[in-house]
């Protein structure tokens, strides 16, 4: 079921971020782009604060990609106007990719080059890169480093990929999907290095369809279908008014297990709760908040 | 256009070179090529080597002027059968049978036959040749004139000159490397937009011609060794150098800009195989002709790279300069600037 969408105002969201200045690293501005007759992005606006991590969520064929190009400068918007860092960068491509970083879905490293010759290589073509083998020790592959990228496990490679985004020290990172097909320590490793990069106060762009991923590492999450962002809030804020607000309670007498379920904004269920407790056998309590995908099927209809 | 940029791609992509092993290829083709060079007959021997039967000792070879003999050889054998031989085994293209009454019917007023023998390798127009130059022997000997005297000029350069085949041979190597090294600047180019690197660079702030840039001199300097290295293996360092290195320099940008251009068409490996390899053969065709002049040229002039080879054969082999090779060099340069636009025009379509 699709419920009406309490955050659209004309399909333009405030931040509601709470960071500290409130300085806009990332705007688009009624973003359109169309291939053909098809339009893959439709009018969408919204921006993204100084240190925030934005959760980019959507299913396959949402406009996720093609919003990422706009606003990275590999494709030129229809309509409208993509800002990073307070430059427009349809028209100073180069002077946003200066201090931007991007890592990629698809594996694009050069494959018969090291790790070290990989990473070297994109550091060259910047102004301003860090040291590479810091770089490199950050993202654990030290014994890697003189190895072929073709020779490295899937996980790696990615370590390689994010290290590459990571090359000119960014203040803004786009990660597309950075986690995607990974074994559960490869993808820790990353989140990991997602997260050392907003304590050091960057911006990060995260697109995803991973919802557990974005719940747990955005700050905010916005949800795009069909070129159209239908949500944009906090998780938190996001589960709390688009999920359920239950309570799920087991009791258990000898062998068997009984379970009920209360709604919290109730008012019986207050006294329903102290009969329980004063009875005695209450095995567990749960709250059943809305997951985020929860959230995204009761608003678009349609899962990720 | 950043130097920096272009500094490090180009660092790059000789490493990258260096590891591909099409690339090793082309460089050890200049080695092949050199190899077969030295296989082919380093002089032309443009003598006609002619059998002769004559079973009665005629006096007909014995009182030739030197102007009627030139350039042929006679071999005398001692009947019909060996005659037949020679000729069969290649030994002469031709063989001449004089019956044992030619001396008789000489000096009775009268006219003599002649048999010519000819081997089937001979086109008609040899063969047509051979006969009259036997009539006008036995025609001087018979009535004691030589024919009207003829004189010979050979307007342009004389393509009959004696170069042997061997140097002949050396503009299709050249071009052979150069075509190879277009294949190689292809394949880079592919392998470029198929592992997705092409896109990783344009979000930096390598521009796309800076990437082109780079690879138009990794590529230009490396099809100029190749050259290079081939015509120093096969001594073919000679004639106007200034413009052998024009041409060789031209000749490279045109492998390069056209490399580019056909590895801009395609993102797939497999795919780029048929749009390099059907331009590759058609532009191998002028070089190939080399070896078979008999086969009209006017055809072979649309293909870009007869400008290429003409230039390379009359500057190496006919003692041309620019004077003589200016109008092909213009044609050439005049492809390298389309083919490099196209290049260019065919990744800013594909990555905008």
């Amino acid at each position: 079921m699709t419920v009406d969408n309490p955050y659209k105002v004309r399909n333009t969201y405030v931040t509601g971020y709470s960071g500290s200045a409130h300085v806009m690293m990332i705007e688009a501005t009624g973003l359109t782009y169309r291939y053909g007759d098809f339009v893959a992005v439709d009018d969408i606006s919204f921006s993204v604060a100084e240190g925030e991590i934005l959760g980019f969520l959507g299913p396959n064929g949402a406009g996720k990609s093609t919003t990422v190009k706009m606003l990275t400068g590999q494709l030129v918007p229809a309509r409208g106007v993509a800002t990073v860092l307070g430059t427009d960068v349809s028209r100073h491509p180069k002077a946003v990719h200066e201090r931007i970083g991007v890592c990629f879905e698809e594996k694009n490293l050069y494959p018969r080059m090291t790790v070290r010759e990989n990473l070297q290589f994109f550091a060259d073509l910047f102004d301003r890169s860090v040291d590479v083998d810091e770089l490199i020790r950050k993202v654990d592959l030290e014994k890697w480093a003189s190895e072929r990228a073709e020779a490295l496990s899937k996980g790696m490679q990615q370590r390689v990929m994010v290290a590459r985004a990571l090359v000119n020290d960014p203040d803004v990172l786009f990660l597309d999907e950075p986690t995607s097909g990974l074994d559960p320590v490869s993808a820790e490793q990353i989140r990991e290095i997602i997260r050392a990069e907003k304590t050091r106060g960057k911006t990060v762009f995260l697109t995803t369809h991973n919802m557990a991923e974005a719940d747990a590492l955005s700050d905010r999450v916005a949800f795009i279908n069909e070129g159209r962002i239908v949500a944009l809030d906090t998780p938190e804020n996001l589960k709390l008014r688009l999920g359920r607000r239950l309570l799920r309670v087991r009791t258990r007498a000898g062998d068997d297990f009984a379970e009920e379920v209360l709604p919290l904004d109730d008012d019986a269920t207050p006294d329903r709760m102290g009969a329980l407790l004063r009875a005695g056998g209450i095995a567990t309590v749960h709250t059943l908040e809305a997951t985020l995908e929860e959230v995204f099927i009761q608003l678009t209809g349609r899962k990720l | 256009m950043r130097r920096a940029c272009v500094a490090a791609i180009a660092r790059k992509d000789v490493r990258m070179a260096m590891r591909n092993n099409l690339v090793l290829l082309a460089l050890v083709s200049g080695v092949l090529f050199s190899l077969v060079y030295y296989a082919l007959p380093s002089a032309t021997d443009e003598t006609y080597h002619l059998s002769v039967y004559d079973e009665g000792a005629s006096a007909l070879f014995s009182s030739l002027p030197p102007q009627l003999s030139r350039g042929a050889a006679f071999s005398f054998v001692s009947s019909e059968e060996a005659l037949h031989e020679a000729v069969y085994a290649g030994d002469a293209i031709a063989g001449i049978v004089i019956p044992a009454t030619f001396d008789e019917v000489v000096a009775a007023g009268g006219v003599p036959s002649l048999s010519l023998v000819v081997a089937d390798e001979l086109s008609t127009g040899q063969a047509e040749a051979l006969s009259f130059l036997v009539a006008t022997l036995a025609g001087y000997d018979v009535y004691g004139t030589l024919p009207v005297p003829l004189a010979t000029e050979v307007i342009g350069a004389d393509e009959a000159g004696f170069v042997p085949m061997r140097e002949q041979s050396v503009p299709f190597y050249l071009l052979m490397a150069l075509m190879m090294e277009m294949w190689t600047i292809a394949t880079l180019v592919v392998e470029e937009s198929a592992a997705g690197t092409m896109r990783a660079l344009l979000v930096t702030p390598a521009r796309p011609s800076d990437v082109l840039t780079a690879k138009t001199l990794v590529g230009g300097v490396y099809a100029v060794g190749v050259v290079f290295v081939i015509l120093l293996l096969t001594r073919s360092v000679r004639g106007d150098l200034v413009a052998l290195f024009l041409g060789i320099v031209l000749g490279a940008l045109l492998a390069v800009s056209l490399g580019l251009l056909l590895g801009s068409l395609t993102e797939n490996i497999t795919g780029s195989y048929m749009y390099v390899s059907i331009p590759l053969i058609v532009l191998l065709l002028p070089g190939l002709l080399l070896f078979i002049p008999d086969i009209s040229h006017d055809a072979v002039r649309a293909i870009p790279t007869y400008y290429l080879v003409d230039a390379f054969g009359q500057v190496l082999n006919r003692g041309a300069g620019i004077a003589d090779v200016w109008r092909s060099y213009l044609a050439i340069a005049c492809l390298d600037v389309v083919f490099f636009v196209g290049g260019i025009a065919a990744i800013r379509r594909r990555y905008r």
